[in-house]
């Protein structure tokens, strides 16, 4: 599947199209102007002998049904493919079955129309032809009209207006009783994860919602879903709830879709890793420049796990330094703001969040692990130019600003600087500091081809590909926080490269692992293929990325079999691993000596 | 194009078998297909061209669309078990027989074109229910032909296996080293 198209849309814009032709060609036939009647033709084909109305009824009922069907093959292969406008595109794509109408069915339809083989109607030639140039030019002119019609109608294919739900979720799915505790799960060791692409931010100044779970068909095939993560041999899922769909109000909750999955979920054994906050918010609390938003995190933290007190493994929010830069530095989602105060406001919000989600669910559960995912960025400098030297420095310094405020690990003094040059104060920045949230948590560093990136002559980053690699990255990380790591994301754009990419991350994994990072699990993510993610979800287009261990029919790709290859070859002896509790216990052993080293 | 398509992962995977898919449901499509050709009588005047009868053009049928269906599971492949998306794939590509190969080869090439009039308009239905049908059933017959993920074949691992990391594009391929001694 190369594009996620919305049918509907599609066959209700290329009936349009149809319908807009008839009326300009029935206006120019009664204006008097030499006008091919194409929907004539079609009846009269079906239907020589009826009345002229009835002609025309199934004249245009073959007319629509071929408009929408063209229009179907619009959305499938040649939406979004030119940088035009829409109607342009539309445009452009009515070249493709004009030729065919003029040079193909037009004569065809000659030969197989009863009226025509009597001689009642002129014959338009073996190509079309014959009868004039007034027909071909018809019935050019009506394609381009469809088409522009087609272009202007079709358009956001994926997505919802921010404020409507998605029809599943809508329906009443009946009341259910609360989700019981199930048994605990027993001890974990390594984990070999996979994910349910989960995204949720808005885009047109929030009146537009990407639903990543909408576009990938999660909604419709999640029961399918995880017995696919079964299949594979995995156990632990980073699961993504829809936020904006359960949190509806202050104090306000809509369980039933969840109760539904997590109920699923128990019965197969799955360990989920719940992303409470991924990329967006619900509409009620607008964007990350909210104040409101962490005490309102914080607050759905609590009632999720209060009503599911099995879960164990969570991730408060996820990649707060992604969602803040494409949210307000590169205006892309939510806010889509552009500017250094907005970012940092931003990042104050979700690493605030963070802290008191943790802290809400630990009241609840006080045996609950974290798993702080966060992307693994790198900047190089290009060159010795001070001033290019200055950007890389400054970048690999806020790279770990919304991780240096979760963990309380003070900031170097050109960013604080920076920090109370946007508003946050001193005493904001004292209560960071003062928190200790890390006892529980295990800190994901993301990897993928585009992170890190090149700060070339001008002083702009570009994407590097993979230079160091997740072991020289995440070895960073590491450094900085002595915390447990997970790999906690990756894939691949190029399917056929999937397996390959693979192993090269396995091979990280293992390497740093040797060198005595504790490293306590590896994710490919995600299980199906994705949408729009090649241009960052900035647009609502469709685009089908092929990253997933499955494609979006639920079809095994390649990377998918290596996968559970993989997990076969080292599951075992990862089983012998220590337990992710004694893992936890020993990295807060070596935080408490460097504590007293310090105090020494 | 190509280039894209394949980066696309439309490739199908080890545990997949488009071309018996395509062949069977090229076959079990050829049925609601052959009948419009007889409702239309639109077997008629081919089998009468070529000197045959009108059981041996059904077959001949029959036959070019099992071929058709392998074509159609071959450049297809992974796209086309898209349930959603199969009946218009197939019956894009059942016209596109119709108009490379019918429409030539009775229309175009003969001094007179062989069909005229509704056997010529069943033809043409013929094959687009003949796509529609077949790239409805497609996806489900894929389903069962599918390799269990338990039973794939040994030599899937070669690409999914630990030596899928392996560099084999170099351009100054080395062969593999000898195992050093114990």
């Amino acid at each position: 599947m190369i594009r996620s198209v919305a049918y509907a849309k599609a066959v209700l814009a290329g009936m349009a199209g149809a319908m807009t032709w008839e009326v300009v060609a029935r206006l120019l036939i009664w204006a008097g102007v030499p006008f091919f009647d194409l929907v004539m033709m079609l009846g009269t084909l079906v239907l020589p002998h009826a009345p002229a109305w009835e002609a025309w009824l199934a004249g245009m009922a073959i007319h629509l049904l071929v408009g929408a069907i063209w229009a179907v093959f619009y959305a499938y292969f040649f939406w979004s493919v030119l940088p035009l406008h829409p109607a342009l595109q539309g445009m452009v794509f009515a070249f493709v079955p004009m030729p065919l109408a003029i040079f193909i069915m037009h004569p065809q339809f000659d030969l197989m129309h009863p009226l025509v083989q009597s001689g009642q109607f002129p014959s338009s030639g073996l190509f079309g032809l014959s009868g004039g140039a007034h027909e071909p030019l018809s019935i050019a002119t009506g394609h381009l009209i469809w088409g522009t019609v087609l272009g202007l109608l079709y358009t956001r294919p994926v997505g919802y207006r921010a404020n409507r739900a998605p029809r599943l979720i809508r329906r009443a799915i009946g009341a259910r009783p609360p989700v019981s505790s199930a048994a605990e799960p027993t001890d974990h060791r390594f984990m070999f994860a996979t994910g349910i692409e989960c995204s949720y931010p808005t885009l047109e100044g929030g009146r537009w919602r990407m639903d990543q779970m909408a576009a990938c068909g999660h909604y419709r095939h999640w029961r399918t879903d995880f017995h696919l993560v079964r299949d594979l041999g995995l156990r632990y899922l980073r699961y993504g709830p829809p936020l904006h769909l359960i949190h509806r109000g202050p104090g306000q909750y809509d369980w039933n879709f969840l109760d539904e999955v997590a109920a699923e979920m128990q019965r197969l054994g799955i360990v989920p890793i719940m992303d409470l906050c991924h990329f967006g918010l619900p509409g009620w609390l607008q964007n990350f420049q909210n104040p409101e938003v962490p005490q309102a995190l914080a607050d759905y933290a609590r009632a999720f796990a209060r009503r599911y007190p099995w879960v164990k493994l969570y991730t408060p929010v996820n990649e707060m330094y992604v969602c803040a830069k494409l949210s307000a530095l590169e205006g892309l989602w939510n806010e889509q703001r552009r500017d250094e105060r907005a970012f940092v406001t931003a990042v104050r919000h979700l690493a605030r969040a963070s802290v008191l989600m943790m802290q809400a669910i630990a009241e609840e559960r006080p045996d609950a692990i974290f798993v702080n995912s966060e992307s693994g960025e790198f900047y190089q400098a290009c060159c010795p130019d001070p001033e290019i030297r200055r950007i890389a420095a400054f970048e690999n310094e806020r790279r770990f600003l919304p991780l240096d405020l979760l963990y309380a690990h003070p900031v170097h003094e050109d960013t604080r600087a920076y920090l109370l040059q946007h508003g946050m104060s001193d005493a904001e920045y004292a209560w960071f500091m003062q928190q200790d949230v890390r006892s529980r948590s295990i800190l994901g560093v993301d990897y993928y081809e585009w992170n890190e990136k090149l700060i070339d002559s001008t002083g702009r980053a570009q994407t590097l590909g993979e230079l160091f690699g997740w072991y020289a990255i995440a070895g960073q990380y590491y450094q900085r926080y002595r915390r447990p790591m997970m790999h906690t994301e990756t894939n691949r754009m190029d399917a056929r490269d999937g397996p390959r990419w693979l192993w090269r991350q396995w091979h990280n994994v293992q390497l740093i692992r040797q060198t005595g990072v504790p490293v306590v699990g590896f994710t490919w993510y995600s299980l199906t293929d994705q949408v729009d993610w090649d241009i960052a979800l900035r647009e609502p287009l469709g685009n089908v990325n092929p990253v997933g261990l499955f494609d979006l029919n639920r079809d095994p790709r390649t990377v998918g079999l290596a996968y559970q290859h993989l997990v076969r070859l080292f599951g075992a002896d990862l089983n012998e691993a220590p337990s992710i509790e004694a893992v936890l216990d020993e990295a807060s052993k070596i935080a408490a000596q460097k504590v007293r080293r310090l105090h020494a | 194009m190509l280039r894209m398509l394949r980066a696309h992962g439309l490739d199908a995977g080890p545990t997949q078998r488009p071309l018996l898919a395509g062949a069977i449901a090229g076959v079990l499509a050829a049925a609601p297909a052959l009948a419009v050709l007889i409702g239309f009588q639109a077997l008629d005047a081919p089998a009468r061209a070529a000197g045959a009868s009108v059981f041996a053009a059904a077959l001949a049928y029959v036959g070019l669309m099992l071929l058709g269906g392998i074509l159609y599971g071959w450049l297809f492949q992974r796209a086309a078990n898209d349930p959603r998306g199969g009946w218009l794939f197939g019956m894009a590509f059942g016209f596109v027989l119709w108009m490379l190969g019918p429409v030539p080869l009775l229309q175009w090439l003969p001094d007179q074109p062989i069909l005229h009039g509704y056997p010529a308009a069943g033809l043409l239905l013929a094959q687009l229910l003949w796509g529609l049908a077949m790239g409805v059933v497609f996806p489900a017959i894929h389903r069962h032909l599918h390799v269990s993920l338990e039973n794939r074949p040994s030599s899937a691992f070669q690409s999914t296996g630990p030596e899928a990391v392996a560099q084999t594009q170099m351009l100054r391929p080395l062969p593999p080293s000898g195992r050093p001694p114990r």
